[in-house]
């Protein structure tokens, strides 16, 4: 299984790839809405590129609506993985 | 009504990204048709040649503008840049309520529908489809991403008649404006090249193949050794305008419309009818109040195809005889489909404004019954004061479009 680091590494990945966002932005404080500027269709594009990207069905997880910075999205991928990798 | 006049244009074409490129193209007798390696895996494709413009510079489109744009709307949207420049107006006019839009395509991108089905069918999976792939294939995408890029909150609305669209979002424009409905509006069409499209004419047996390997030689318009046309792409937008309005402000006046008319041919999905045809012109002709002797130049739909040109050919003759100059520009472009109509009136005004006729590309021997016509096969000097562009569509669609030169 890939390392903590990699995790958040290949979701700040996504957020240069699919939203051509700076690399400088990616802070884990960042608000996904306020500071990156997505918005609700782009949240359904960041679903399908992390789903794609992991390997992970996150479409219909109630945690998903909890998460506002981009530090909240890296945690819950993190413990996505974890849970799949138990 | 009120006389509407068009002072603005814009185009992305198979000959260069701008009208002033396209032009030259035409000045230096140009044909954009190349061999597209590319299809060559699709069993049962006969047609290779295709006749593609450049995508380019769409980085500049702002992401959360571009996401909703396939190829189609990025060619329409930069056309309709250049088009509103071009008019001289500026950008605040898209918000004033007055100033909408009509464009259209024969359907969404086709390079856009083909990944969502691809994304789609292997596992049956809706849900690796992203958000904005549905805004790249609906069938107004082209008006739709025009009206959102540019801030437009007037009238938006996509004519969807296949190679017809252009030329009719241009008489729904005319319409609105002479109907002081809206002021100004960017009319025209899109369309992209993709081997779904180049197919659906290939299994027809309308879509060239014999020139594969020489794609300079075709499409040939009228000519005796036609086989069929070739798919091109781009984007043709023109502003209209009110005329007083623009006489007010001065503006650069291109030509006044001063009739539009689309009718069906009521009798077969394919098959092009010389009587629907002809019908359609002098329903144009009467709603102008002109006779066929008033008209100085036809720019012809002309595509290339065996029983297209043949009927078109047919309707010009009996209504014009050989008096009037006609010319196609399929065989520099190729066939733009929706875009055609206002790609080729952008350049039927050039010509009307210069004073000359651009020839029918690739037309060396005009086919038997493709004749009785005044066919210009070379660079010719002509006043034009009243021009007729012509564009038939599958379904059985035609339409015309009269411009006169401004006083």
């Amino acid at each position: 299984m890939a390392s903590e680091q990699e995790i958040i590494k290949m979701v700040n990945e996504v957020f240069v790839e699919s939203f051509e966002i700076d690399k400088a932005k990616l802070a884990p404080e960042a608000n996904i809405f306020n500071d990156l500027g997505l918005d609700s269709l782009d949240i359904v594009d960041l679903v399908v590129a992390l789903q794609k990207k992991f390997a992970v069905t996150i479409r219909d997880d109630e945690r998903v609506r909890n998460i506002r910075t981009l530090g909240d999205l890296q945690q819950f991928i993190l413990t996505i993985k974890k849970e799949i990798g138990k | 009504m009120k006389r509407v006049v068009i002072t603005g244009l814009g185009a992305i074409t198979p000959l260069g990204n701008s009208v002033e490129a396209f032009i030259s193209g035409l000045e230096r007798g140009d044909n954009a048709s190349v061999y597209m390696p590319e299809w060559e895996k699709y069993k049962g494709l006969r047609c290779l040649v295709g006749a593609p413009a450049r995508l380019e510079n769409e980085m500049l489109i702002p992401r959360q503008n571009r996401r909703s744009m396939g190829r189609l709307s990025i060619f329409a949207v930069q056309a309709a840049q250049q088009a509103l420049g071009d008019a001289n107006l500026p950008a605040s006019t898209a918000g004033s309520g007055r100033l909408g839009c009509v464009i259209g395509s024969t359907m969404g991108s086709a390079e856009s529908i083909a990944e969502a089905f691809e994304t789609l069918l292997p596992d049956n999976d809706l849900s690796k489809l992203t958000s904005t792939k549905f805004f790249q294939c609906v069938s107004h995408t082209a008006a739709l991403n025009v009206g959102q890029f540019l801030g437009i909150t007037g009238t938006v609305m996509a004519t969807n008649a296949a190679c017809a669209s252009g030329l009719q979002a241009i008489g729904a424009g005319y319409d609105l404006i002479r109907t002081g409905q809206q002021d100004i509006m960017l009319c025209g069409g899109a369309e992209g090249l993709h081997p779904t499209v180049v197919g659906s004419f290939d299994v027809l047996f309308a879509a060239s193949s014999r020139y594969n390997h020489s794609p300079k030689e075709t499409p040939r318009p009228f000519d005796a050794a036609r086989d069929g046309l070739v798919c091109g792409e781009g984007s043709g937008i023109l502003v209209l305008e009110e005329y007083e309005a623009a006489k007010k402000r001065k503006a650069r006046i291109y030509g006044e419309i001063i009739a539009y008319n689309s009718f069906g041919n009521g009798s077969h999905v394919s098959e092009s009818s010389r009587e629907a045809i002809t019908s359609c012109i002098n329903e144009t002709l009467k709603r102008a109040d002109l006779t066929a002797a008033d008209i100085d130049y036809i720019n012809a739909h002309a595509t290339a195809t065996i029983q297209g040109d043949k009927e078109e050919a047919a309707a010009i003759r009996q209504i014009f005889g050989e008096k009037v100059p006609v010319s196609s520009l399929k065989g520099n472009i190729g066939h733009t489909l929706g875009a055609s109509g206002a790609i080729e009136l952008i350049a039927s005004l050039i010509m009307m404004e210069k004073n000359l006729i651009y020839p029918t590309l690739n037309l060396k021997d005009p086919d038997q019954d493709c004749r009785g016509i005044n066919h210009v096969m070379a660079r010719q000097e002509k006043k034009i004061d009243i021009l007729l562009k012509n564009c038939f569509a599958f379904g059985g669609i035609n339409a015309s479009l009269i411009c006169k030169k401004p006083a």
